[in-house]
């Protein structure tokens, strides 16, 4: 598991192995205090000590503690700079992988959940590489240079006698650590409970509530409460041992040290100089067997997370340039569709059924239907963000999977259903397609009926939207949306039932203002009012993914199918809606914000 | 990072930096902890105890370098075993000490937050429905799972090592000042470069950390737009473009975290140097006055050791300076929201009373969610015990409003809505509730039991009652099930098709026996057969009962005692089906209208296929 660790480290090898290596110079030095202090007790102890020995070692130390000083900041800047790199290094790689996926891969995977991958995981990943790759040499080096010191230059038999406590501690630290690791787990599994529980009470508090069950779910929810109590309580039992155990163990090391160590002294077998190095060194050993037990933790942890990484970054794109892909400059807007079918899952029933038809260059055409009708798809495949399986779709005579992606969404501006704006101005996110003058903005924002409310925006175009600026309303971000795609005079423009929130009578400027501004190119307008579409020159009508009726809404009216009933029957809802009078204020908005 | 911090978004950010260390905030959150005061004294003790016995260790070994070692007497071994068994009693009792102290913490922290969480999950049981309107439920959970998980770590780690450090610090000091007081004195000349240099570092860091913070929110907040647009941006040919936009993001993140990074490698290498400075002065000052015989070599060597513990507790608060800030702002948040009061409660005096007979009045009523929006308007109308009164009108109408004011989930503006002639302000809202059976139009069932699901927790329904419930609602597929009514439904469960749900719900509203019913009537798609059986358990149920029918469907209202027709937040027009009619009002047009969707539907339905 530490190889793929290593694996990502190699291109920052040269400053890695700089790190390391003064990381490993810091530890020796390290080993010198311990050793003067001991060379001092000497000298006093032969009555050798003068004052210009003292004022040396003084200087001794202050210059080594200087060099350490720097050493250990040059070690912190290369290692832990270096993960900080790697990090934003395969952010970058991350982010750019992600924007070659489909958007079939978003219809798999969570956005909180590729958020997650994209930070925490990464954060992982940057402390096992750093603080991890740190503590790990620090350990081993220091433990095993300290050993060394002490079994060469002290006494072989002191160090055996006093470390004999340290298989302990390292077994405390492993058993211990295992029954840790377990409850651990239940720890959070209660506390998965706990969520859950609240998750679900709060979602059905409605329920709740309208049965006047308030004091059992309080109950219910003590027991939840009380699980993870215990769980937590049992895991303190265990983890409360481990610092203090190890603690007792390295302070059994000094009670035989001094007694061994002390007697031999007095023996005349060690000198008083070793003595005092000896215990140095035995404080210097206790924290790497400390450490060990989390750098484990740290590089497991990274392993696991950078795996979640590597599974985004291997999934390979489904939809991307063909080899040798057609580049055309401009296409005349000519659609056509063969026998095309398409599912979103290989589950669910097909989206569009067996769907053809072709439309000339320069046609209003309508596509009307209920909802899941297919509508919508219908603009998906145009754009090519899903491929059909199987039959296929045209554009200008060429299978759109044999063009380049560049070449049709050049050509093809969209308005999704959805108004989503950014939170950047207005001007940004009408001129999001790409550099815009002034003028193409004004001519976009008068055909999408946006003057009057840009005139009451407290800086006009400047007006940021979204979470810190201004809260549009559906219909406002519905025009913007559409002032977006009509500022590119794209060869073709496709409307998915963007206007649905916009009046009726709004609706109708816009549509005769995109009829004048639009004569001679392709638009597609998708709607499920059937009025909106009388003056196309063609008229789609789609039922449970299944091309029922095409032709022009003359034509269509006279057949009495589907296209004039739903005409019908919307005539009837707009009577109805009309019968009304007075208006009703909004509700407030009850929709449930991004969960935080 | 603590889950709590992944969400937060710049405006929090902001609101985070203005808090500091909160006193009021602190007792408040004390308050908690005051049931359990004897557990966190007997730890306080404890921490005193442990780190009196911690500061022993250098001045055994001083004892034993000057009494024994450096100039060996005859009964230096004698001397040396009685040091190595104090020695090891300290060592044992240490150990003892800080075991029991961390384990009292983490007890007493557990039992703080286990307090605080009942608090917080208590009072949002009781809050109002018009509170729950506005929030995300996940923000909620948020609040009764991890913030307050945050603040143990506050009780358990910091409060704690603070209190611990404070008095080692003191403890270190004072066993120098009494060792060797000019030495003592000396060795406190770090004193001012460590408060300096670690009031520059707090300063330093405060500002990097807050770079940090801010530029990994726009780290955040880009992904969590981008990623949820990245259709729109593929669309539009702009990946590269965008590409842009994130390196800079990204950008500002990891210069920012270098800067960080630099603030932190400088300070900690200057703290051991320091730290080395005054070992030097030290040796080179206090060895002088060994050679002078003022002091012994012991004590040198006890205040090298001493000095050398001086500078761990000071390291550790600068660490736990950063997991506080964090823990306050959870606390704030969590404090906040056990502000919060309810919209409905109680009144003072309440009328209570055994059985009720489900007679409901609307008096005038006006209601608005937000006012002076009006969703109802001078609502009156009345029903009279056992009847079925229909509620009808187009989306938005305010019909599910009504059946909303009926449980009290709001209270009206303006008007009475009755209960047996009795306002339903002066009822206690649970007495209320429970004469009230509500079947909702998306049935969520809890995860569990059939049966726990149809007694929601009430321990008192007999399984007599339960039976007689499932009967009365034809849900006789539960005896099918594997288990029966033990048969576990949600995530982990059996399967249900929507029709069962709404059985079970139906069952769920009759195990309650409530004199009055409110159905919102169901409009997904169930097929026929399981809809057939659906009416006949509803016109089973409502016998006998006051029953209130929010309809979608005309057809299934033909029968209704009354049928009102709202539309707008106003009533159109009332009366019996044929009345209605007749007078070819709105009810009409409405009726025609479900007469032509039928016809298009099965039109549609035979197909016009090509």
């Amino acid at each position: 598991m530490l190889w793929r660790i290593l694996e990502i480290l190699r291109p920052y090898r040269r400053t890695y192995f700089q790190g390391i290596a003064l990381l490993v110079a810091v530890d020796l030095l390290q080993l010198v205090t311990p050793r003067l202090l001991g060379r001092i007790a000497d000298e006093l102890q032969k009555q050798h000590l003068t004052r210009e020995n003292l004022l040396y070692y003084a200087l001794l130390i202050l210059g080594l503690a200087l060099t350490i000083a720097a050493g250990r900041y040059l070690w912190r800047m290369r290692l832990l700079g270096v993960s900080r790199r790697l990090e934003y290094d395969m952010r970058q790689g991350l982010y750019s992988h992600l924007q070659k996926l489909e958007p079939a891969f978003y219809d798999r995977h969570r956005t909180g959940d590729l958020m997650a991958r994209a930070t925490n995981d990464l954060d992982a990943v940057r402390m096992s590489t750093g603080m991890g790759a740190v503590m790990l040499t620090d350990s081993l080096v220091l433990t095993a240079s300290t050993l060394a010191l002490m079994f060469v230059t002290i006494d072989a038999r002191l160090t055996g006698l006093a470390l004999l406590p340290f298989p302990f501690m390292a077994l405390a630290a492993l058993v211990l650590g295992r029954v840790i690791h377990r409850r651990f787990t239940l720890v959070q599994e209660h506390f998965g409970h706990l969520t859950e529980f609240a998750q679900e009470n709060l979602s059905q508090i409605r329920i709740v509530k309208a049965f006047a069950r308030e004091e059992a779910q309080i109950e219910a929810f003590t027991r939840v409460n009380q699980d993870n109590v215990q769980a937590n309580v049992s895991l303190a039992r265990v983890s409360a041992v481990l610092f203090p155990l190890i603690q007792f163990f390295a302070g059994l090391s000094q009670v035989i040290t001094l007694f061994y160590g002390g007697n031999r002294v007095v023996a005349g077998t060690l000198s008083l100089g070793d003595f005092v190095t000896f215990n140095g060194f035995l404080g210097l050993l206790s924290w790497p067997v400390m450490a060990i037990g989390w750098v484990i933790n740290v590089i497991q942890r990274g392993t696991a997370s950078l795996e979640r990484i590597q599974a985004v970054l291997t999934t390979p794109p489904a939809i991307m340039d063909a080899p040798g892909a057609l580049h055309l400059e401009r296409l005349s807007g000519e659609v056509a569709f063969n026998h095309v079918t398409f599912s979103y899952a290989p589950d669910r029933r097909p989206a569009l059924e067996e769907v053809s038809f072709s439309l000339r260059p320069g046609q209003l055409v309508g596509v009307v239907g209920r909802t899941g009708s297919g509508k919508s798809t219908l603009a998906a495949l145009i754009l090519r963000l899903y491929d059909p399986a199987p039959g296929q779709v045209f554009l200008d005579g060429q299978d759109v999977r044999d063009l380049a992606l560049a070449s049709i969404r050049e050509n093809v501006a969209w308005v999704p259903q959805e108004g989503f704006l950014f939170s950047t101005p207005i001007r940004e996110n009408i001129a999001f397609a790409g550099d815009f003058g002034p003028e193409d903005i004004a001519a976009a924002v008068r055909a999408a009926c946006l003057e009057e409310d840009l005139a009451g925006f407290p800086d006009g175009l400047d007006t940021l939207v979204g979470e810190r600026g201004l809260t549009l309303s559906g219909g406002q971000r519905q025009r913007v949306t559409l002032a977006r795609a009509l500022v590119r005079n794209a060869p073709l423009l496709l409307l998915d039932d963007c206007l649905s929130a916009v009046d009726t009578s709004t609706e109708a400027r816009i549509l005769a203002n995109i009829k004048t501004l639009r004569s001679g190119r392709t638009t597609i307008f998708i709607t499920h009012r059937v009025a909106a579409v009388e003056d196309a020159d063609y008229v789609l009508v789609l039922e449970g993914g299944r091309l029922l009726e095409a032709g022009t809404p003359a034509e269509l009216d006279r057949r009495r199918g589907l296209y004039y009933h739903l005409r019908q029957q919307q005539l009837l809802e707009e009577e109805k809606l009309a019968l009304g009078g007075l208006k009703a204020g909004p509700r407030p908005a009850r929709t449930r914000p991004v969960e935080e | 990072m603590a889950p709590h911090q992944r969400g937060l978004g710049l405006a929090g950010l902001a609101e985070e930096e203005k808090r500091g260390f909160d006193l009021w905030l602190l007792w408040r959150l004390l308050s908690y902890a005051r049931a359990d005061w004897h557990l966190f004294a007997l730890a306080g003790v404890l921490i005193l105890a442990s780190t009196g016995l911690e500061l022993a260790p250098p001045y055994i070994l001083k004892i034993a370098i000057d009494n024994y070692l450096l100039r060996p007497p005859v009964a230096a071994q004698a001397g040396l075993v009685r040091l190595a068994g104090i020695y090891l009693g300290i060592t044992a009792g240490v150990f003892l000490t800080n075991y029991w102290q961390a384990y009292l913490l983490q007890l007493a922290g557990q039992r703080v937050i286990y307090r605080l969480r009942q608090a917080v999950f208590s009072h949002l049981q009781r809050l109002s429905l018009s509170f729950f309107d506005t929030r995300p439920v996940g923000q909620l959970v948020t609040r009764v799972a991890n913030d307050t998980q945050a603040l143990n770590q506050l009780y358990t780690e910091v409060l704690v090592t603070l209190f611990k450090d404070i008095f080692l610090l003191v403890g270190i000091t004072i066993a120098m000042l009494s060792l060797a007081p000019r030495l003592a004195l000396l060795a406190l000349v770090g004193v001012p470069l460590i408060t300096l240099s670690t009031a520059l570092y707090r300063h330093l860091a405060r500002k990097a950390y807050r770079q940090v913070r801010l530029h990994l929110a726009g780290v955040n907040s880009f992904l969590q737009e981008h990623l949820s647009a990245m259709r729109l941006i593929q669309a539009f040919g702009r990946e590269r473009a965008n590409f842009e936009q994130f390196t800079r993001v990204n950008q500002d993140y990891y210069q920012a975290t270098m800067q960080e990074l630099t603030v932190s490698a400088v300070f900690r290498p200057t703290m051991d140097l320091i730290n080395s400075l005054v070992i030097a002065l030290l040796v080179w000052y206090g060895g002088g006055q060994v050679i002078q015989n003022l002091v012994t070599f012991g004590v040198l060597y006890a205040m090298i050791n001493y000095t050398q513990q001086f500078f761990r507790p000071i390291n550790d608060m600068a660490e736990k300076y950063t997991i506080m800030q964090a823990a306050m702002a959870a606390a704030e948040k969590v404090l906040g929201l056990l502000q919060e009061k309810p919209a409905v409660v109680d009144a003072p005096e309440v009328i209570v009373r055994p059985r009720w007979r489900g007679e409901i009045e609307f008096d005038h009523v006006w209601f608005a969610y937000q006012p002076p929006h009006w969703v109802l308007r001078d609502i009156t109308f009345a029903v009279r015990p056992g009847e079925t009164l229909a509620l009808v009108g187009p989306t938005g109408a305010g019909k599910t409003s009504m059946a909303s004011l009926i449980t009290r989930f709001y209270d009206v503006q303006q008007g009475e809505i009755r209960l047996d002639g009795v306002d339903i302000r002066q009822m206690p809202q649970g007495l209320l509730r429970r004469q009230i059976g509500l079947v909702l139009q998306d049935v969520s069932l809890f995860s569990g039991t059939i049966a726990e699901n149809l007694i929601l927790g009430n321990p008192d329904t007999s399984r007599d009652r339960i039976i007689r419930a499932i009967e009365a609602a034809q849900a006789d597929f539960v005896w099918d099930l594997p288990g029966g009514l033990e048969a576990r439904v949600g995530e982990r469960g059996v399967n249900l098709s929507l029709g069962q749900r709404q059985l079970l719900a139906l069952a769920r509203a009759l195990a309650v026996d409530p004199p009055v019913l409110i159905l919102d009537e169901a409009t997904a798609s169930v097929d026929s057969q399981t809809e057939q059986l659906i009416q006949q358990a509803l016109a089973r149920a409502t016998a006998g009962r006051t029953t209130i029918v929010i309809a979608h469907r005309l057809s299934t209202i033909q029968n209704a005692s009354r049928i009102v027709v709202v539309n707008h937040g106003e009533i159109v027009e009332q009366g019996t089906h044929g009345q209605l009619l007749a007078v070819r009002g709105l009810y009409w047009r409405l009726w025609q209208l479900a007469d032509q969707e039928e016809k298009i539907l099965q039109s549609a339905g035979k197909g016009f296929g090509p």
